[in-house]
């Protein structure tokens, strides 16, 4: 059953032009011109229930513009978008029942308080019958570790605990899809691990859907079976992160470590990626010519020490897809 | 259900407030001492200014420190109950005011009831420098008085809302509005210290009828020390409408708050 589905949602800023300098701002004082800037372009996806997504794109890409109007604080310039079947921007206290929301750099948490009185507040917001909150809370602690920190004030806690007691505030009263962005912004390895651990736990034990917006690709990696791409305002791609790797992988780098330095090196098929003393990066296309064959053919021109193979990752695919864009004829329309 | 969830929601406020000022015990007491410095100093500069005159428009030094101290305990209840409000243009501008619409209770609730460092200091000062005048005024404290003495506070209180709501409601157009609160609250502070009959017609017909500042104190005052009629021909008992005129006020500003909130989920800021 679909919970989110978005058709043809538009939203367009109206923004004041701004000129550089002292100069400029000045000027704007006197006289302002407006320039229309298309954030969200004809978004179309839908969800289902329980479903794990990765939101992702560049920056002004127009990932939160869709979480805004997904959670009802923006209301659409045009299309259609329904959530757990509230209209967000029409009721938008009754779609706040239904989620939480978690945005990665700024904390919900009162900073001069210890955790405990946060989450108190929470539970009188969303009215948690005490029974409810009190098992939440104490599932929460168990899985983040939140015990050794509950009674401490939120200014003495590390960036990863007062996320831990962020993401532990989002969840309190049971919402049906949680809105995640950036949620591992800056933070260090164990940390991430510990958040990761708690999405996909959610996820799994308690049927939560959940949206992530990242730029940490490992995220996706680690987490979400799906991923929609955007860019400029468009979905640009939506399915298995699967795919996105087979459409989009299709160059391979061939790492030679060449026995002497090479006067000029050229291997057809390949071309030079970079070149570090006797260590070359070769790129080639993997639908073209095997590993096996570029191989040979560097063999029966040079005398090498070392070969390796890099399988591109997902942090370079979809670099490449920032930026070229998606004139590839590879690219999967949503399915 | 959603007013009890409500008055959960604000119990839970109050203790946040209150817990967060202990926290920092130092700034507290300087906080508390300040207050009886700062507002000590106002009356006392005041003293100075209108001792001079034995009486202004009839209105002699006695009645003026009752006039002041009415504003004075409307002004501190607003102070104490709304003055989060006034940080709306903060969140409009550091992005945190996007968190009160992902939560399920009206914006202007939660506005209301963010936990600020809010502590009851000035009410308690203006409370007993209201006392303290209300005997100086020889004003008769009869039943009347006390049932409508603490409805004029409250209606004076919405009055001081009902301003910070239409300045913070400019933000969502403007998101920075400090000069605009700036040139009310300085506004404020001159109109209310004297009777409204020492200024001209215009300036009388705003403070009455556009921006109430005169049901805050000065009607009721009038009513409350037999002055008779005023400038404007209301009649003495416009003095006790002052509830109904916070009332009044507060609902407008609302209307337009939803407005300017209707504009901001429309354009973002």
């Amino acid at each position: 059953m679909a919970i989110i589905e978005a058709a043809d949602l538009r939203k367009v800023f109206r923004r004041i032009v701004r000129r550089p300098g002292i100069g400029g701002a000045v000027r704007a004082l006197f006289s302002r011109e407006y320039e229309d800037k298309i954030a969200v372009d004809g978004v179309n996806f839908t969800l289902a229930e329980g479903e794990l997504v990765g939101y992702l794109g560049p920056n002004g890409a127009g990932k939160s513009t869709t979480i805004k109007i997904l959670t009802g604080i923006l209301v659409p310039t045009s299309g259609s978008v329904r959530v757990a079947g509230i209209v967000p921007y029409q009721r938008r206290q009754e779609n706040a029942e239904n989620i939480g929301v978690v945005f990665g750099q700024r904390s919900q948490l009162y900073w001069d308080l210890p955790l405990r009185e946060s989450f108190e507040l929470l539970r009188a917001i969303y009215d948690v019958p005490r029974n409810r909150y009190l098992e939440n809370l104490a599932h929460f602690s168990a899985i983040l570790d939140l015990e050794r920190f509950l009674d401490t004030p939120v200014r003495q806690l590390s960036l990863g605990e007062r996320m831990r007691g962020d993401f532990a505030a989002a969840m309190l009263h049971d919402p049906k899809i949680v809105y995640l962005d950036e949620p591992t912004i800056g933070l260090d390895v164990v940390a991430k691990e510990a958040i990761r651990e708690f999405i996909t736990r959610v996820n799994r034990e308690r049927g939560t859907t959940v949206i992530l917006t990242t730029h940490d690709l490992a995220d996706v990696e680690r987490l979400t079976p799906r991923v929609i791409l955007i860019d400029e305002g468009r979905v640009i791609f939506d399915g298995a992160l699967q795919r996105l790797r087979t459409e989009y992988g299709t160059h391979r780098t061939l790492v030679v470590t060449f026995a002497e330095a090479p006067t000029n090196i050229d291997v057809p098929g390949t071309e030079i990626e970079s070149r570090e003393g006797l260590v070359v990066r070769l790129r080639f296309d993997r639908r073209k010519l095997s590993a096996e064959a570029i191989i040979r053919r560097v063999m029966e021109r040079y005398p090498i020490s070392d070969v390796s193979i890099i399988e591109p990752d997902i942090d370079t695919i979809v670099r490449r897809i920032y930026v070229e864009g998606y004139q590839h004829g590879a690219v999967g329309a949503p399915s | 259900m959603r007013w009890r969830r409500m008055a959960g929601v604000y119990r839970q406020y109050w203790r946040i407030n209150i817990l967060t000022t202990l926290e920092y015990r130092e700034n507290f007491v300087v906080w508390f001492a300040f207050t009886f410095v700062y507002h000590g100093s106002s009356i006392a500069a005041l003293w100075i200014v209108l001792s001079r005159f034995p009486s202004m428009n009839g209105w002699s030094f006695r009645d003026m420190a009752f006039l002041y101290a009415l504003w004075m305990v409307a002004h501190a209840l607003h102070n104490t109950l709304f003055s989060t409000v006034g940080e709306v243009p903060d969140h409009i501008r550091n992005g945190e005011f996007d968190r009160l619409l992902v939560r399920p209770l009206d914006t202007l609730f939660q506005a209301i009831a963010t936990p600020g460092q809010v502590f009851p200091d000035e009410l308690v000062l203006a409370i007993v420098t209201f006392v303290a005048a209300t005997i100086y005024a020889g004003v008769h404290v009869d039943a009347m008085f006390l049932t409508f003495i603490p409805l004029i506070f409250i209606g004076g209180a919405l009055i001081d809302l009902g301003i910070n709501l239409i300045i913070s409601t400019a933000a969502f157009w403007f998101v920075k509005v400090d000069a605009l609160r700036w040139i009310f609250v300085q506004l404020e502070q001159e109109f209310t210290r004297y009777p409204v009959t020492i200024y001209t017609r215009g300036v009388r017909f705003v403070l009455t009828f556009v921006f109430p500042f005169a049901f805050m104190n000065y009607f009721p005052a009038r009513y409350f020390l037999h002055k008779g009629m005023s400038g404007l021909g209301l009649p003495p008992v416009a003095g006790l409408l002052t509830p109904a005129i916070g009332i009044v006020f507060v609902a407008l500003a609302y209307v337009f708050w939803r407005f300017g909130l209707n504009r901001y989920q429309g354009v973002g800021h």
